[in-house]
């Protein structure tokens, strides 16, 4: 016995629990775990959008663009020297070539090959808190004494960040409202299917004097209660997956090194209870608002 | 109480079931519809207890004119008639206790309120024992015992019952006419559709014959 059944039992349900039920509980179950991984997603590509602003806010670099099959070593030096004299940059350094080639290597690969492709030498510069040099200036400086120096304040890709992340929060917003359109239509046939099922019934309260929120009222504690239990099984199958997730995370096996994790926190999972309250909340709307109007057409 | 006038009644575009149907039930009265199996009686039931709309003609129900109400002005109209309906018509998923409780859950009553008086009224109908038991496993005269049992547990200003007599023996016959006779001295208007002349007899009270879809006769006072 399901707990709808144990709840709506104690409380002398004025309808039977029709059959078929378990259907529409297996398809809730499913939305609200679709549900619910699309709103961590939405979770997990909030904090990547602002974990990546975060460690690129503050920070500035310098390319030497390669001539020939290496960037010119003197206008490394120079361009390091321009940058060690502006006000508000509190480091500036050449990364090595071990360093160029860690940070290929999620990409590339680590092959003897790569060594030999000719890269840029990355200058990564460091600034106070807070500080905004003039990047115009400071770009003109560099060109007077490093002609193949680029400056690269992050700004482009910080954004093309915050856009990605955006496509990716509204993709997911996206997907909850076509569950939520979903969850409604079922809900919506079922209540219909029910009204049908129950037709001897309802036409037995309507004659006794029922208003028609006191038969809405039993289908939508039906279906309230049916949607928050099976939802709540949905919403926990989508916990797990990304409690699992963050226990890979932690152990090392991340699934892309450059992704963000694709685990939850223990503050975030909490949230996932929006999905059953939502469900819960969307199935009585609808059961109410179709068994009204369906009943409208009684004398 | 009641009053029909000209009243005309037709399923769809068949024809008319009922015709020119003239009567008025003064409150507190007592009246048998009798008439052959098809003259129309449970359609006239129909209509009283507000399952059916007429054709035509006009129905006044509690003083109100029922063309002049609106539909949410019903249901509390509804909950002052009680029904025994030919068929029982109980709720199988819920006890004898429940589908007899029901009118005064609709009514808004609380269980504690009125646990007592349906446990008696169970008892005085001989189904004390069975209030947890439900309909599929009680008799065709059980079955029947609570279907009276909830029309009547509210007490209700009309009272409707469409041969409640026909599937019990005839001492538990004899008890529910007594029940009904009892409550129509406590001022509920009764309406008993029968063809039982053993019961009209007995009871002596005033008979409307219905035949062919007309009110042909109206006999005896009470």
């Amino acid at each position: 016995m399901s707990l709808a059944d144990r709840v709506e039992r104690r409380r002398g349900q004025t309808l039977p629990r029709e059959q078929g039920a378990v259907s529409l509980d297996l398809v809730i179950a499913i939305m609200a775990f679709l549900a619910a991984l699309a709103l961590g997603g939405v979770m997990i590509a909030e904090r990547a959008a602002q974990s990546w602003q975060a460690g690129l806010t503050g920070r500035l670099t310098v390319q030497i663009l390669p001539q020939g099959d290496s960037a010119p070593e003197s206008e490394v030096g120079a361009a390091v020297n321009v940058l060690r004299s502006t006000p508000g940059v509190v480091y500036a350094a050449a990364l090595s070539d071990a360093d160029n080639l860690a940070l290929v290597e999620p990409w590339l690969g680590r092959d003897a090959l790569v060594a030999d492709l000719p890269f840029p030498r990355l200058i990564d510069v460091r600034l106070v808190p807070g500080a905004k040099p003039d990047l115009d200036v400071l770009s003109t400086r560099l060109k007077t004494a490093a002609p193949h120096a680029v400056l690269d304040d992050h700004g482009r890709w910080i954004e093309r960040l915050r856009s990605t992340a955006g496509v990716v929060v509204l993709a997911a917003l996206a997907i909850l409202a076509l569950i939520a359109i979903g969850t409604a239509a079922s809900v919506a046939f079922a209540t219909r299917a029910g009204l049908a099922t129950h037709r001897e019934i309802v036409q037995l309260l309507h004659l006794m004097g029922a208003q028609d929120r006191f038969i809405a009222r039993a289908f939508e504690w039906h279906y309230f209660l049916a949607a928050f239990a099976a939802s709540v099984v949905g919403a926990s199958l989508a916990a797990a997956v990304f409690t699992a997730a963050a226990g890979l995370d932690q152990l090392g096996f991340a699934a892309v090194s450059f992704l963000p994790p694709l685990g939850l926190s223990t503050a975030e999972l909490p949230w996932l209870l929006l999905v059953p309250v939502t469900a819960a909340a969307i199935s009585w709307a609808t059961a109410r608002i179709s068994v009204i109007s369906a009943l409208k057409k009684y004398y | 109480m009641v009053r029909f006038e000209n009243v005309g009644m037709r399923y769809g575009a068949g024809r008319e079931v009922l015709r020119d149907v003239n009567f008025a039930l003064e409150p507190g009265s007592f009246t048998f519809l009798t008439g052959p199996s098809g003259a129309g009686k449970t359609s006239l039931m129909k209509l009283v207890f507000l399952a059916e709309r007429p054709s035509r003609g006009l129905i006044s129900l509690f003083g109100h004119d029922l063309a002049l109400l609106k539909r949410f002005d019903l249901p509390s109209l509804r909950r002052r008639i009680g029904v025994v309906f030919q068929e029982f018509r109980l709720l199988d998923h819920l006890s004898a206790f429940d589908n007899v409780a029901l009118p005064l859950r609709l009514a808004g009553r609380r269980t504690a309120d009125y646990r007592r008086d349906v446990e008696e009224l169970l008892s005085w109908v001989g189904l004390g024992e069975r209030l947890n038991d439900k309909p599929a496993t009680l008799s065709g005269g059980e079955q029947q015992r609570v279907a009276i049992a909830r029309a009547v547990v509210a007490k209700p200003d009309l009272l409707l019952a469409d041969e409640p007599t026909g599937n019990v023996d005839p001492e538990i016959g004899e008890r529910l006419i007594r029940l009904f006779v009892e409550l129509n001295r406590f001022g509920t208007t009764v309406m008993i559709a029968t063809q039982d002349r053993a019961l009209i007899e007995a009871t002596r009270a005033r008979e409307m014959r219905l035949v062919d879809g007309r009110v042909i006769e109206m006999r005896g006072m009470r």
